[in-house]
């Protein structure tokens, strides 16, 4: 029974980093109608950024956390405007062009990183590494507790601006019809930018945490893409109430497989969840998606 | 016959031709290069397929790796199980044919970014699935019999590739079926309307695009010998196909021909100077970008005469049917 109250708590604890990464990248999806397929690779750049600031300076990985995250958004920013080109660009397929688009950055991106970093793993050591504390007698890893609540008051602190704030209307707004959102006097477009940088700024943070919590690698992508679309498929696309019960439930799934199925099947467990949502309930687990 | 102008004349003579110079060419080069004309072939074979089913269909599949190397992994079962090669190669073309329409029923009810992640997580399913099962050798891959004959194989892939080319072509431009299919890429809710059985052409046009690459599969695991999971059901696969036909133009006969010669040579090209290397990973995401920024119906639209047969029609309102898609 311990084991089981165990792998919970686990499960609980990283569903919570999966969180920052599914509201991020639904509401990418809420605003641009683009699926990004490279969000794993925005998370791997983020651990890699992590990691070559602490190589060099030796501070503290978790310090960094805010400058990251400024520095992803403004990545995203000044990145965003090219993938709306693809998007506007003036042909009935223009949203297939855009997925092949970032499915292509997605490879530019995993391939820079094996050429650059090669294909060994790295770690990142933070003060709260190796660390634990007891609660009834079952054990909480430090990071994973401290990453965890970190991911979640930034989801909620964003969850607030974009529900209580005039500019999380317009969010809103431009995510609902992004032309009759320009001719109540929105600027769609600099919204559309601004959604982009949040989104990368929180998948950016999810990289850190990730990078500390397991290895910092540049195949590690591949698997965080598939997490990031699980979520947002699983909870409806668009939906951030579903994004964020369905990033429980991935951790609770990952972490349930790993000890009573066996690691290499979660892929293959995933999938199967996945499908069955699918096909039962197409706009998700909540049935608030599109 | 019904009457064949000029033009349709000289492309005929130009068909003859290759096919000639197609045939004697195992006779004129080097067995390395034939090696790599081989591998050319078998990625037009793959890239066609896959722009079947998104080039005309509208259908974007980011797993369509998983049918080849699920016709690689039939093949050799079939084999070691002492079926002679040309058969096991057909029943693997018909299994994964088979299995893309079961797969498919459900699947192919999901529409844009949503089918493109299904198909994405089945492949990686399949992976693993081939991974843990008894009779597939897990992680170590299975051996084949050898077969030291390359023109055999160069003949196989040839067969197959021109049959695939004009089976896509016949399909998709001459026959009504290939109307029915562009009628679902443009406005599948109206086809619907118009009366058209939405699901069964989806399912066949599905199951069309994963029997070539079945066989395909086969045939590069008779050819290799030697197959794992990380050869065949790698990632990557998938990844050229789209890369290939985006490069060289959707929806268009020629587009993924060019796509797959100017791709797999540059691949090979590299190969030969700097080994096995990730910079062609970096190399094939910088051509899709670039491609897809600024040549967005591919390499094809430079030459018009290729390109005209299939271009999709340009939209007069830019962004209201993007919202509308995706809903």
């Amino acid at each position: 029974m311990d084991l089981f109250f165990q792998t919970l708590v686990n499960g609980l604890l990283i569903g919570g980093i999966y969180i920052a990464v599914a509201a991020g990248f639904t509401l990418c999806f809420g605003v641009l109608h683009v699926i990004d397929f490279a969000v794993g690779e925005w998370v791997m750049l983020g651990a890699f950024a992590v990691f070559w600031l602490n190589f060099f300076t030796g501070v503290d990985p978790l310090i960094f956390l805010p400058l990251i995250m400024v520095l992803f958004m403004i990545v995203g920013y000044y990145f965003q405007p090219l993938l709306q080109r693809v998007i506007t660009n003036q042909q009935s397929n223009a949203l297939l062009m855009a997925l092949a688009f970032t499915f292509g950055m997605s490879i530019l991106f995993r391939g820079s990183a094996l050429t650059l970093f090669g294909f060994n793993q790295r770690s990142l050591t933070t003060f709260l590494s190796g660390k634990n504390f007891e609660i009834l007698g079952i054990s909480i890893p430090a990071l994973r507790f401290g990453a965890t609540v970190f991911a979640v008051l930034v989801t909620l602190l964003f969850m607030f601006l974009l529900y209580k704030t005039k500019l999380g209307l317009a969010v809103r707004a431009a995510a609902e019809r992004q032309d009759v959102a320009g001719l109540m006097g929105i600027d769609s477009s600099n919204i559309a930018r601004i959604v982009y940088a949040i989104y990368l700024g929180l998948t950016a943070m999810s990289g850190t945490f990730l990078g500390s919590i397991f290895s910092v690698h540049p195949d590690m992508g591949l698997r965080y893409t598939l997490f990031a679309f699980f979520v947002v498929v699983a909870g409806g696309l668009g939906s951030i109430q579903g994004a964020i019960l369905a990033g429980i439930m991935l951790g609770l799934i990952n972490s349930f497989v790993a000890v009573y199925v066996g690691g290499q099947y979660i892929f293959l467990i995933l999938f199967t969840v996945l499908y069955l949502i699918l096909l039962v309930a197409p706009k998700g687990i909540l049935g608030k998606g599109w | 016959m019904e009457y064949v102008d000029n033009s349709q004349k000289r492309n005929l003579i130009w068909i003859a031709l290759l096919v000639i110079v197609a045939t004697v060419i195992p006779f004129a080069i080097s067995s390395f290069w034939l090696r790599i004309v081989t591998g050319v072939l078998m990625w037009i074979g793959l890239a066609q397929s896959w722009n079947i089913l998104a080039g005309y269909m509208g259908y974007v599949s980011f797993g369509h790796g998983a049918f080849f190397g699920l016709g690689a992994y039939v093949t050799a079962i079939a084999m070691s199980l002492g079926v002679h090669f040309i058969i096991s190669a057909l029943i693997a073309g018909v299994f994964t044919a088979a299995f893309a329409a079961i797969i498919g029923y459900p699947t192919l009810r999901l529409q844009g970014a949503y089918f493109a992640i299904a198909t994405w997580a089945f492949a990686e399913a399949i992976r693993q699935i081939v991974l843990v099962l008894p009779f597939t050798g897990g992680a170590y891959g299975m051996r084949l019999p050898p077969m030291l004959n390359e023109n055999f194989f160069y003949y196989m892939m040839l067969l197959t590739i021109i049959g695939t080319v004009a089976i896509a072509y016949y399909l998709m431009h001459k026959a009504k079926f290939g109307l029915k299919v562009k009628a679902i890429r443009e406005e599948e809710i109206a086809a619907n309307v118009l009366g058209l059985d939405v699901t069964r052409i989806k399912i066949s046009v599905f199951a069309l695009s994963a029997f070539f690459p079945g066989i395909l599969g086969g045939i590069y695991a008779y050819w290799i010998t030697y197959i794992h999971p990380d050869s065949v059901l790698a990632p990557v696969i998938a990844d050229q196909m789209v890369v290939m036909t985006m490069l060289g133009g959707l929806g268009t006969i020629a587009g993924p021909i060019i796509g797959a010669v100017v791709l797999f040579m540059g691949n090979r090209l590299l190969w030969v100077f700097w080994g096995d290397t990730s910079f062609y990973l970096v190399l094939v995401g910088l051509a899709v970008a670039l491609v897809i920024l600024f040549l967005p119906s591919g390499l094809v639209s430079l030459v018009p005469r290729l390109g005209k047969k299939d271009k999709p029609k340009v939209d007069d309102q830019p962004n209201s049917s993007v919202t509308e898609h995706t809903k």
